[in-house]
């Protein structure tokens, strides 16, 4: 069976109520072999995984309010592969006592026409990317090393940039609310990347300016 | 006498180390063959380290000063046979089954093994085919090197530390400014071409939102990247801050 873009992000088989700890970090690409090294060793035994992805955000904004977002993925690599649609909650990042960022998460296939259908729907895309990379299991944690490049010509998956000389790690792990042992482990699995790579709990509203 | 006893007990107490090593390694080698699926690493270096053990303590025991030279013992063969000796196979544990003037002189060697003495025949040959010129000069060359490694072997402090300087400073092994631009974009598409003409307005992100109705002093602070704002958080209505985020936004390296 080929492997959808989902890989990339944990599917929930039908559960709503799905939470996402997520811890990020990021490799400049000289010390990305080693860290690939690393991953190889400490995660599950299995077939080396890449992918090549292109995300399409789509906003859907009301007379008021917040606008609802969602995330759209496919696969470049198997183009026949269904789209991957997940919204994702306003992450929560105060508790101290919680060492990763949590937020709702729901995962939904979908099919070729999804963007067509959100068009239609009132959603408009926001912006898009590229992301290719390496993806590890630990577990039920999962670690995605990507690189992230930016679109030059709208909808040309082709003609792209890179974002920047370092790769994107995330260490997520999905889980029902109120599961909070899975930060626990998910920072020692972090521990064990430094000091090549520190994972943290990054407030993303805390970098917008 | 009392040398034949002390002898024998140092034979009886090497045998049990030996024995106890012997043990340990088959225990691994089974463990390495059959549960290797669930063997985990920290386990595998348990197992070497018990060996590590092991072999230190008949190292020690050789040194000891009351063991007695076994270099200075001589073992003879008093009888030669032929023929299958169950007793000797057995103590041998099926390996050496035949006590006979074939396999003896293996077993009870002093000299080096054959393959290693015919290597040793090729360097001593090869030794002769060199001049003595050339000799001399690959021994200049030679030790050279070595005194040059003496030198950086006595004085290693100084190197290492300006090597592990070296390596704080040129290999670091990632850029939290690039984490950031990193967490942004896939966020909320920092850096990333905006399909839309992007305007004063701020783009409707639900992050955005929630920034202007409740932390915005907070976000204000958090960012510095305007550092005016630093000195008046919470005292401009927030429209004017989002016309400053904005702007601030597009000064950005990467919105080129």
């Amino acid at each position: 069976m080929e492997a959808p873009p989902v890989a990339v992000m944990p599917v929930t088989g039908g559960t709503i109520n799905m939470m996402e700890y997520l811890l990020q970090g990021s490799v400049l690409d000289q010390a990305l072999e080693s860290l690939l090294h690393r991953l190889r060793g400490l995660c599950d035994n299995m077939e080396p995984e890449t992918f090549t992805d292109h995300e399409l955000v789509y906003l859907l904004k009301g007379q008021q309010g917040n606008p609802f977002i969602l995330r759209a993925r496919r696969s470049l690599s198997h183009p026949t592969s269904p789209w991957h649609l997940r919204y994702l909650g306003q992450p929560e990042v105060g508790d101290k006592s919680r060492h990763a960022l949590v937020r709702n998460c729901v995962d939904v296939a979908a099919s070729h026409s999804l963007p067509e259908f959100l068009n239609e729907m009132g959603f408009r895309m926001d912006h898009e990317f590229v992301a290719n990379g390496h993806i590890f299991r630990k577990g039920a944690m999962k670690v995605v090393v990507s690189k992230l490049s930016r679109i030059l010509v709208p909808g040309n998956t082709e003609n792209t940039e890179r974002l920047s000389l370092s790769c994107l790690v995330e260490l997520s792990l999905l889980a029902p609310a109120g599961q909070d042992t899975a930060s626990e482990e998910m920072r020692s699995f972090a521990e064990q990347l430094k000091p090549l790579v520190h994972l943290e709990k990054i407030d993303p509203s805390k970098q917008r300016h | 006498m009392l040398k034949e006893k002390q002898l024998e007990a140092s034979v009886e107490s090497l045998t049990s180390r030996v024995s106890h090593v012997k043990s340990a390694l088959h225990s691994f080698i089974y463990k390495l063959e059959n549960e290797y699926e669930r063997l985990t690493w920290p386990s595998v270096l348990d197992n070497f380290a018990l060996l590590s053990g092991q072999l230190n303590t008949i190292n020690k025991l050789l040194k000891n000063e009351k063991m007695p030279s076994f270099r200075n013992q001589v073992i003879i063969p008093l009888l030669l046979s032929p023929d299958r000796d169950d007793e000797l196979a057995k103590l041998t544990e099926q390996r050496v089954s035949v006590f006979s003037h074939e396999i003896v002189p293996d077993y009870l060697r002093t000299k080096p093994d054959p393959e290693v003495e015919e290597q040793e025949k090729q360097l001593s040959t090869e030794a002769a085919r060199i001049g003595p010129e050339l000799a001399q000069k690959q021994i200049q060359a030679l030790n050279k090197l070595c005194s040059n490694l003496l030198e950086k072997l006595n004085n290693p402090r100084d190197d290492r530390d300006t090597e592990s300087a070296a390596l704080r400073q040129n290999k670091q092994s990632f850029n939290p400014a690039d984490t950031n631009a990193l967490v942004s974009a896939v966020a909320f598409g920092k850096g990333l071409s905006k399909c839309r003409p992007p305007g004063p307005v701020a783009p409707g992100h639900p992050g955005q939102v929630t920034m202007n109705t409740g932390t915005t002093a907070q976000a204000a602070m958090g960012g510095g990247v305007v550092p005016q704002q630093q000195g008046q958080p919470g005292k401009i209505p927030s429209t004017i801050k989002t016309n400053i985020k904005s702007a601030s936004a597009s000064m950005h390296p990467y919105n080129r």
